[in-house]
Parts: C-alpha cells; structure tokens; sequence
C-alpha cells in the first residue's frame, strides 16, 4: 500500500514538472515578443519614447512614430487619461536582396492619466518628422494663475 | 612649462554643445544597382541631415531638434541625437549618393559604380 502511495506521488509530481515547464514555455514566447517590440521602440527600451510636458496653459505629450503619418496614429480621451495607438508595417522595397532588418513593423497602444483636466475639444495632435504631439489645452481653472501680492500699509 | 600647457589646450577645442548620442534601427538593402540603407530617425528635420562618405566609411549623423517645452512631468526629456558609421564596400559612386527624408524615415541610396554592376554577356554561336 505504502508503495503504490508513492508511485501515485510520483506520478503527480510528473504532472507538476510537465506544468513547470509548460508555464516556461509560454514565459520564453511573451520574452521573445517583448524583446521584439523594445528593439522596435528605438532608444528608449520600453516600447516608443514618450513624454509629458506641462507648458503652463497646455499638457504635451510627445512620441517617436517614425514611419507612421497621421493615419497610422489614433488619440483619445476619456475621463481623464489619454490613450495613444498607433502601427506601422515591416516594408521592404521590392527586388532587394537583405542585408541588415532591424527596423520591424510594430505596433503600440500607450496611456497616459493627464494630470491636469483639460478641454478635450481644444485638443490637437500632430505628426511631424516621425513625432507625435498631443496638445492639450487645460480647462481655465487649472492653469496657472498669478495672485498680486500687496501689502499692508 | 605654462605655455605647453596652452598649446595643449588649444590643440583640443572645447567641445560646444555635446549631446549623447544613439544609434539609430537601420536595414540595409542591396539590388543590382545600389545599396539602400533605411534608418528611423524621428525627430530629425531635413537640414539636420549630414552623410559624409571618407575612404570607405559612411557616417550618418541626424540632429534632433528640440523636444517640447515646459516642465517635464513624465518620460525622458534628453535629446538624443543619431549616428551611425557603416563600413561601404569598393565600389561605390560617392558622387551620387542620394538621401530622402520622410516621416522621420531616412532613405540613403548609394550607387554603384558603373563598373560594378552585373553584365550580361552575349554568347554567340562558332560558325
């Protein structure tokens, strides 16, 4: 009895290996496509390069596309976040033969929580040289506003 | 001992306006007539541009302009500029290398020498 206990454990210790590694399997695969998309994303490592400015009456944010124009990229706001999507496609020119492929078609999906509220209708995006900027104009009461300092006497 | 001191600086100007610099995705293609080299560089406006082809060494520098202003929130804010030196084979026609910008896609086509290209030749029948 107290053998075939342990056959039974040992069978059962079997399935748990073939699920460790099952696991790893899939671990290497979301590895590899990770590692595809940072090489795509330029310098920055982790995906496109982004940034938030605050420019006093507006936010700016600004991503590298390079390859994408204004139908590659979408923006949306909803309450309060931004959200930034954009693709592009491997090409290659016909009748060439490939000697270095490093630039790969990708694609990206980024949100940013606007820090401040801002007037969705007075914003604008814009691609230029391979740049994505997102203008957008904050609401009157949050931007900034001088307060006259007086004195008493 | 002072004036050598001097001499050496001026031997070394100072370095104005050094910014670090990255090198940019590129592939490289070859057909029958040129290479065509493809590299990202966004940010860069066309007259940032500069190749430079010296004894078999091609340098591609592209200047980024300014992010934008304001106070940085979030992300990085550093400029970075891109270069990237490729070693051409003989047999390139420096004179007609030609460079297009688009979209922050830069396209260098470099031709090759006439007579580097491939030939067909004829074979004719012996009488």
């Amino acid at each position: 009895m107290l053998t075939r206990l342990g056959d039974l454990d040992q069978s059962f210790a079997l399935m748990d290996e073939l699920r460790r590694r099952m696991d790893h399997v899939w671990d290497d695969f979301d590895r590899g496509s990770v590692r595809r998309v940072e090489r795509a994303g330029a310098e920055a490592g982790t995906g496109p390069r982004i940034s938030l400015h605050d420019a006093g009456q507006a936010l700016l944010v600004t991503v590298d596309v390079p390859g994408m124009t204004e139908k590659d990229v979408q923006a949306s706001i909803n309450d309060g976040t931004l959200t930034i999507s954009g693709a592009r496609e491997a090409e290659a020119p016909g009748g060439y033969s490939v000697h270095r492929r490093e630039r790969s078609g990708y694609r990206f999906a980024r949100s940013v929580a606007l820090p401040a509220r801002v007037d969705a209708e007075k914003t604008t995006a814009t691609v230029n040289d391979g740049v994505l900027t997102v203008t957008l104009a904050k609401i009157p009461e949050a931007q900034p506003r001088r307060i006259a300092v007086h004195s008493q006497s | 001992m002072e004036t050598t001191t001097m001499t050496k600086r001026n031997e070394s100007p100072e370095r104005v306006n050094e910014r670090p610099a990255v090198a940019p995705a590129c592939d490289v293609f070859e057909n029958a007539d040129e290479l065509l080299l493809v590299a990202d560089v966004p940010g860069v406006a066309k007259e940032a541009v500069s190749i430079q082809l010296d004894k078999g060494t091609l340098t591609v520098e592209a200047k980024r302009g300014a992010l934008a202003t304001g106070t940085l929130l979030a992300g990085d804010s550093r400029v970075r500029d891109f270069v990237r030196v490729f070693t051409v084979p003989a047999g390139i026609d420096g004179s007609r290398i030609e460079a297009e910008l688009r979209a922050g896609v830069l396209r260098v086509r470099l031709p090759k020498s006439e007579k580097l290209k491939p030939r067909r030749i004829e074979v004719r029948a012996g009488s």
